[in-house]
């Protein structure tokens, strides 16, 4: 008898736990049309730049409702002249799960000399509707306006954004308010073929690549978008280039609630930055009095990949930073006074020999909390001749947040999380428009992945498309509150984050069990409050700035 | 090997102060000699009674005090012995055999840096005393002052050119202190007499230096099959083990190196940083403060305690150790930052600007010295 309760109880909680997990699967990417794979230019010098890319994005380029990708590829440098020529795609959603590659046609398939792509981030600058390009490389970065028609023109000189040598990732933000997109461009290290150090073995006669403590650190970009297609550069004034950094990935949040979006930048072997923004166009370095540009003991660690979100539902903005293994990834819990504690909980033993980049803070299960993605992989492809434990290719991780303790999960959530993969960019985004977060990884020297998302779906959801009048077009800092089920939660709209990536600029407010959204509110970054009642669940709806309305749009969900 | 020979030669000097004293015909001398015969039977409880008894009538024999001590010593009663040791060298300040059974007792005590000092004064008066050498030499290496071992054992390697613990002891200082080569003629002689764990400590130490991890950890593993009680043999191998990235592993190797020797430096300190890591800081804390006591005053130890303390949110007594430390380090970029982040969270807005004016300062300089620093924009 007591068998066949087990037996019985058994059957019971694999039939529960079969209805309610969520999966992520591996896109066959040929059936998908995807064929394009990243060219990192290995070579026997071992240039530092080939190990950092590549980078990617999700994007509505043609206003279709389906979202594109975007990939940013190796190309012609002082240090590498591909034999077959290198491009970054432009991959085109056809809206039935294949793409097809657009990138010559549009004029973003680059691969011009000085142009060896690291990321990419995208964002409407001139507030004309239509989504336009950033790309960063090792050289010389490229804005590509969109012209609304399919294809894009290179206006970097005309506005003034070129960033010259080494710039990895990207991020557009209002940082004064004025409605218009600015723009943040972190630079990596002084670089150069001819400057190129030997970082090996010279017994064997092996070159590593050079851990990048060894070159010179540079100021990052901070442009200011004067909205006739010129930026001016206000690094030096703003206060952005009195700090000297190695920087990667950086996120755009409001660390202190005073509605002045503020930036985190990860650093490599120097201190991160937390720059908050101060009004009147200057930004003041807080990152070691915040607690946030060295570890627990001291030390610059290898910053890579960052993020920001309020995990545990407080009202206020958490940070997150990914380094190289050994050294532990850190969450930052927001105390309320510009200071952070570290408390990564169960993220530090399972990330202790990993080295983290692309990450993000969001919703996977659509139950109201931002979980968290990880895509890690070591930049050095030697380093288990060094290393044993250290694997260059490691799994991706994904944990799920349990009241604001985060729990990994990555064993139930597919077979892909047994896969190891050399990981660098990372964006999140609804390409097949279900209603569930899907992922896309780009990995270094091979294919990407797609990851669709099985199952997220399974929880109601609210899919917003803000569409700003008065604040900047990416509605970057609006706060989005909701209620279902009696539960209120809340989410800042950040930008960027996760590595050499931008993401789907949909928000997706996920409901849970809740047949129906009890309440809506927006606070816009101009200060606009639009709240609405009545709207759609289970599927996509556009909210203008000041109209006080959800119209459902394209892309509603079967559940 | 190094405690081997200490060890003998503690028992010997024992012996030997025994017997050096001539009997006398007395109340008092009879209770000296029974003393003196438990002793050597072993019967230590009885001997330490007697001794007592003696030296209650007669509190100026010296002799009798170092032999309380000894016995003392052989319960494992340190403290005890080291009183001993320290009222009988009152009497015969000169007695090199006292005083190196007061090292001894130090060194078993975890006060190495004590041992070290009397050590240095017996080889005073004996300059040529093989067993208080190579026992300094070892001192030497707990405290890290592979420095002052080269130059300790150098003058004797011709003459013991055979003597596989000074080829030990000086091979090792010699790797530790980066002088890889001289070190590795250590190493040959070690090895004619065939494979031994010494030998396979010094080729892993040499891979260690070198920076390469996996052989290290590879000879160090060997090293401890062959010889598991090797003093330090766990405590470099878990080291060689962390930087591989299994510091699971590690951790079980410097617990069994501290099964051996309690006072081990590197295992206490290691196995703190990893407690601290995996969010454990009582637990490091203990393991730092050993590690303290074996180094009294090592400016990375008196970091990592007050970094938990900071940790724990004990700012406030976090803020004399570190002063001090910037003040004995003043090089030492983490205790500023530690010191600076400190000064901000106790609101010390000033303090903090100033620390991290030093830290931004440090940091330039050490930029400075890198070999990318000439690369022009």
């Amino acid at each position: 008898m007591k068998l066949l309760s087990l037996v019985i109880i058994t059957i019971i909680s694999i039939a529960v736990s079969g209805q309610t997990r969520v999966t992520y699967e591996e896109v066959a990417l040929q059936a998908s049309g995807i064929s394009w794979v990243h060219d990192n230019g290995r070579s026997d010098t071992r240039h530092l730049p080939e190990t950092c890319g590549g980078g990617g994005l999700f994007f509505d380029y043609n206003n279709d409702g389906w979202i594109d990708i975007y990939f940013v590829n190796g190309g012609p440098s002082d240090f590498y002249l591909p034999k077959t020529p290198s491009k970054n795609a432009l991959y085109r959603n056809n809206g039935d799960g294949t793409f097809t590659d657009v990138a010559d046609k549009a004029g973003v398939a680059c691969g011009q000399m000085g142009q060896f792509g690291m990321g990419a981030a995208a964002a409407d600058f001139d507030g004309d509707g239509w989504q336009d390009l950033y790309v960063t490389n090792y050289g010389q970065n490229v804005l590509f306006r969109n012209k609304g028609d399919g294809t894009f023109a290179d206006v970097t000189e005309q506005a003034g954004v070129g960033a010259p040598n080494w710039t990895t990732c990207a991020t557009w933000f209002d940082y004064d308010n004025d409605g218009k997109l600015d723009l943040f461009a972190s630079s990596f290290v002084q670089y150069s073929a001819k400057g190129s150090i030997f970082c090996g073995d010279n017994r064997m006669g092996k070159r590593y690549y050079c851990i990048p403590r060894v070159f010179k650190p540079r100021p990052s970009f901070l442009f200011h978008n004067e909205g006739n297609g010129k930026f001016t550069d206000v690094s030096k004034s703003s206060g952005i280039a009195n700090s000297l950094g190695k920087s990667f990935g950086a996120v755009a949040t409001d660390i202190n609630n005073d509605g002045l979006m503020d930036l985190f930048v990860a650093n490599d072997t120097v201190a991160n930055f937390l720059f908050v923004n101060k009004g009147g166009g200057k930004f003041e370095e807080i990152g070691l009095p915040a607690g946030v540009a060295y570890s627990d003991s001291g030390s610059p660690r290898s910053g890579m990949g960052v993020d920001a979100a309020d995990f545990d539902g407080d009202g206020w903005q958490d940070l997150f930073v990914a380094n190289i293994d050994q050294e532990l990834f850190s969450l930052y819990r927001n105390e309320k006074d510009l200071t952070f504690s570290d408390q990564p909980g169960e993220i530090a033993q399972a990330t202790r020999l990993l080295s983290g980049w692309g990450l993000k803070f969001f919703d996977y299960d659509n139950d109201g909390d931002v979980d968290l993605f990880l895509a890690n992989g070591h930049p050095d492809d030697m380093v288990e001749t060094q290393v044993s434990k250290v694997k260059y290719a490691e799994p991706l991780l994904l944990f799920e947040n349990n009241n604001g303790k985060f729990k990994n999960i990555s064993a139930q959530s597919g077979d892909v999380f047994a896969k190891d993969f050399p990981a660098r960019g990372m964006s999140v985004g609804d390409y097949d428009n279900d209603g569930d977060l899907d992922l896309l990884v780009i990995n270094n020297g091979a294919a990407p992945l797609l990851l669709k998302n099985n199952g997220g779906n399974k929880n109601n959801w609210v899919g917003l498309q803000l569409v700003a009048t008065k604040s900047n077009p990416g509605a970057v800092g609006a706060i989005i509150t909701w209620t279902a089920n009696s539960v209120k939660r809340q989410r800042l709209k950040t930008s960027g984050g996760s590595f050499l990536a931008s993401h789907d600029p949909r928000e997706i407010l996920g409901l849970g069990p809740a047949s129906k959204l009890d309440s809506l509110e927006i606070k816009w970054p101009s200060g606009k409050v639009d709240k609405l009642t009545n709207v759609p669940i289970n599927s996509y709806v556009k909210i203008v700035e000041g109209e006080g309305t959800a119209k459902s749009v394209a892309g509603t969900a079967k559940k | 090997m190094a405690r081997f020979i200490v060890g003998l030669g503690l028992w010997l000097s024992a012996v030997i102060v025994l017997i050096a004293q001539p009997a006398k015909p007395s109340n008092t001398d009879l209770i000296f000699a029974r003393a003196v015969q438990f002793h050597q039977a072993g019967d230590l409880e009885n001997a330490i009674k007697e001794y007592q008894a003696f030296l209650a009538e007669r509190p100026d024999r010296s002799d009798a005090r170092s032999n309380l001590g000894a016995v003392l010593a052989r319960l494992g009663r340190y403290q005890g012995a080291i009183e001993q040791y320290n009222r009988a060298l009152l009497l015969d300040g000169n007695n090199p055999g006292i005083r190196f059974n007061l090292a001894v007792a130090y060194y078993k005590s975890a006060r190495v840096v004590s041992a070290s000092k009397e050590l240095e004064k017996v080889i005073a008066l004996q300059p040529e005393n093989p067993n208080a050498t190579l026992l300094l030499a070892d001192c030497y290496l707990q405290m890290g002052e592979y420095q002052k071992i080269i130059a300790l054992l150098s003058p004797y390697e011709a003459r013991y050119s055979d003597n596989k613990a000074l080829a030990y002891l000086l091979g090792t200082a010699l790797l530790r202190d980066k002088q890889v080569e001289k070190g590795q003629q250590q190493i040959e002689k070690i090895m004619r007499g065939g494979d031994s764990a010494e030998v396979r400590m010094l080729l892993g130490t040499t891979h260690l230096m070198s920076a390469d991890y996996a052989k290290a950890a590879q000879e160090f593993a060997v090293a401890a099959q062959l010889n598991p009680k090797l003093p330090t043999v766990h405590s470099y191998y878990g080291r060689a083990l962390s930087l591989t990235g299994n510091t699971d592993q590690a951790k079980e190797e410097f617990r069994l190196e501290l099964e051996n020797n309690p006072n081990d430096f590197d295992a206490n300190l290691q196995i703190g940083v990893i407690l601290k890591q995996d969010q454990n800081p009582d637990e490091a804390l203990k393991y730092f403060q050993r590690a303290l006591l074996v180094r009294p005053g090592e400016p990375n130890v008196r970091f990592y305690i007050e970094s938990v303390r900071v940790g724990q949110g004990k700012v406030a007594e976090a803020l004399p150790e570190l002063e001090r430390l910037v003040k004995d380090a003043p090089d030492f970029v983490e205790a500023h930052v530690m010191l600076a982040t400190v000064y901000y969270r106790l609101k010390r807005k000033a303090d903090g600007d100033r620390e991290q004016s030093i830290v931004n300062k440090l940091n330039a300089e050490r930029q400075a010295k890198q070999p990318g620093a000439q690369e022009k924009p």
